[in-house]
């Protein structure tokens, strides 16, 4: 409303848009569209060549394995944990559920290098129970495992706070028909919930999957840094750069970049094929219409 | 199959939203319950469908303790006033929902299911629509589609949450006369929520009036109606006029009109004096509490004055209502002065107690 009035004052009403679109583009432009596109003009300086050669480096190939690794594992742990935290939250009421909402958010608030550094605290062989690891010979820090608990520490928030405010729109009624009608809670689950939250769902589970494998900070703390071991690419893609050896630096980023671009086009993907979504959307407006009135 | 309360009350948090009913609802009634919002009435159907759990009391179907039994053991069918209906399925597959997660050993065969959810959408009248997604029908149709759903699975009892609280007043009497037949032929127990007193007067046996969790009136609706046992049921079921009544030498006045009753009141307290608005008889000015006609509304059948009696404010006027036939006759215009009398009242102390 206000933005319309003063659009309707100015002497030309089209100029605020056209400056208000320029700037935008600009932005987008400058910050997002250019990193991008240097990353791919980077890989490919020299030629195509150089570039197979540079992602066809075994080391290279260890470090994508292992990343699709860890996220193959933190994703699903994540999808298990946010789908039964949205629920609780959304079709319950107990003590303590503002504290868990807060603590949902905690790994967004704290910085990923801290929450690696715990890990580090709890796991490392000075840790609380390294003692108790060394002696039974497992290794967490410096390893796969400590690898995957902070990919999945980091990537914690994803699929939950995409899941809560969606199973909160949709309240219990349908839930509370499909007990009515003689389904168990499994059945309620499967055939009435889920197939309420699929798109949110699917959208938590790319946004965490993106997280999980491009995530630096966390992992960098406690992999080690151990070449053709515990090196995810975001960390491969650092190692090589700082041997200046830029061409395989930018073509190993240029697979991640890619991975991301997959990702946001799966997610496009969803949005336009989510007539279900936007129909939800607008019974979920209805209600709340014909509440207010 | 009939259903009992014994001392039900369920508090949230602080918040009493009902406090100790008993209640008896025999099989094959169709009981409404009455009341303002935040009285308790959604709360009580929401116990009896196993919903909530009561903090006190028992609910007892067919004498048997089912106070704690699960949603599912109860064989109630719940029907909620924005349908929830799975909207990624058909029409088809809603209803069929029931039939089809049942345990493999009372699951019906296909071709039964298909044909008994084809007799229930015949039965709502949803015949041919059964290949539709929720999306693409209209409320009415939603709803009933919601009824054809409980009916499935064949409920001793349907509860129903203010079924037809979001639909236009057109769909909604065609829906309430359609339940009312289908309670008939199908002999189930029925409990519904309506704030609606038009609602409740129309579809149900008998009218449970709620007021703050608890039963304020329980009756055959005529009865709630005519003889209201406080001024909170004579209010919520109709329109009234509110009088202050005046005592004069033992005696209680509206204006100058006599309307003592038989037991004496007391003099150090206020009354009320409560009159549903055909209540009012209009006649010429000497015949009553003189009067000026301020407004006329002819609404259908009956025409609406809004009447503004000697000493009484004018930004209060009494409203009556008199049939068209006799307004067609006499004519009333604004400004014309009348006289008024009461065929009928109830006094109440200021309180709201029953006098």
């Amino acid at each position: 409303m206000a933005a319309a009035e003063v659009l309707s004052k100015g002497r030309r009403p089209g100029l605020a848009r056209l400056l208000l679109i320029a700037v935008a583009l600009l932005f987008l432009g400058l910050f997002l569209v250019m990193p991008l596109l240097v990353v791919f003009v980077q890989a490919l300086a020299k030629g195509i060549g150089a570039y197979l050669v540079a992602i066809s480096d075994p080391l290279a190939w260890t470090a994508i394995r292992l990343t699709l690794y860890v996220a193959a594992i933190a994703v699903p742990c994540n999808l298990l944990f946010g789908v039964a935290a949205a629920w609780a939250i959304a079709k319950f009421e107990f003590r303590g559920k503002s504290t868990l909402i807060t603590l949902i958010d905690l790994p967004f608030a704290v910085s990923p290098v801290i929450a690696g550094l715990v890990f580090v605290l709890l796991f490392g062989s000075h840790g609380w129970f390294g003692g108790y690891l060394r002696m039974h010979h497992i290794r967490v820090i410096f390893a796969v495992p400590g690898i995957v608990l902070a990919t999945i520490f980091v990537t914690f928030p994803f699929i939950a706070r995409e899941l809560i405010p969606v199973m909160q729109a949709q309240g219990k009624d349908d839930e509370e028909t499909a007990r009515s009608l003689g389904a168990s809670g499994w059945q309620t689950f499967w055939h009435v919930t889920l197939p309420n939250i699929r798109w949110g769902l699917m959208y938590g589970v790319l946004l965490c999957n993106a997280r999980a494998m491009g995530e630096f900070g966390a992992v960098s703390v406690v992999s080690g840094h151990i070449r053709g071991l515990t090196n995810t690419m975001p960390l491969h893609v650092e190692i090589l750069y700082n041997e200046y050896n830029y061409t395989a630096a930018f073509a190993v980023a240029s697979l991640l970049a890619l991975l991301a671009l997959l990702t946001l086009a799966g997610k496009s993907f969803l949005e336009w094929r989510q007539p279900e979504l936007k129909h939800a959307a607008r019974q979920v407006r209805d209600r709340t219409r014909r509440v207010n009135t | 199959m009939s259903i009992a309360l014994r001392g039900i009350a369920k508090k949230f948090g602080e918040f009493a939203a009902v406090k100790d009913i008993d209640l008896d609802v025999p099989t094959g009634a169709l009981i409404a319950l009455l009341g303002p919002s935040g009285c308790g009435k959604t709360t009580l159907l929401r116990i009896i469908a196993g919903l909530e759990t009561p903090d006190q009391g028992q609910v007892l179907f067919d004498g048997r303790d089912a106070t704690l039994w699960p949603i599912r053991d109860r064989n109630v069918g719940f029907v909620f006033q924005h349908y929830a209906l799975f909207r990624h399925m058909s029409v088809f597959e809603n209803v069929a929902f029931g039939l089809k997660v049942k345990p493999r050993r009372e699951r019906p065969a296909g071709a039964e299911i298909r044909k008994k959810v084809h007799s229930l959408l015949e039965l709502v009248q949803l015949d041919g629509a059964g290949d539709r997604y929720p999306a693409q029908l209209s409320g009415g149709q939603r709803q009933r589609v919601a009824l054809a759903r409980a009916l499935a699975v064949d409920p001793a009892v349907l509860l129903l949450d203010e079924p037809f609280g979001a639909l236009d007043s057109q769909v909604r009497h065609e829906l309430r006369r359609w339940l009312r037949r289908l309670h008939d032929e199908l002999h189930f127990t029925s409990i519904f929520v309506t704030h609606d007193q038009q609602e409740a007067i129309e579809l149900a046996d008998t009218i449970v009036v709620l007021n703050r969790g608890r039963i304020e009136q329980f009756g055959v609706p005529g009865e709630v109606y005519d003889l209201p046992t406080s001024a909170f049921a004579h209010r919520f079921l109709g329109q009234v006029n509110e009088l202050p009544v005046q005592l004069r030498d033992g005696r209680a006045f509206l204006g100058p009109v006599d309307i003592s009753p038989a037991a004496a009141l007391r003099t150090d307290a206020n009354y009320i004096a409560l009159i549903r608005p055909h209540e009012i008889e209009i006649g010429p000015e000497a015949s009553g509490w003189p009067a000026a006609v301020v407004a006329v509304r002819v609404i259908g059948p009956i025409v609406r004055l809004e009447l503004c009696a000697e000493g009484r404010p004018v930004n209060e006027p009494m409203e009556a209502e008199i049939s068209r036939e006799r307004y067609e006759g006499e004519h009333f215009s604004v400004g014309q002065k009348v006289g008024l009398r009461f065929r009928r009242w109830q006094v109440y102390p200021a309180n709201g107690a029953v006098a």
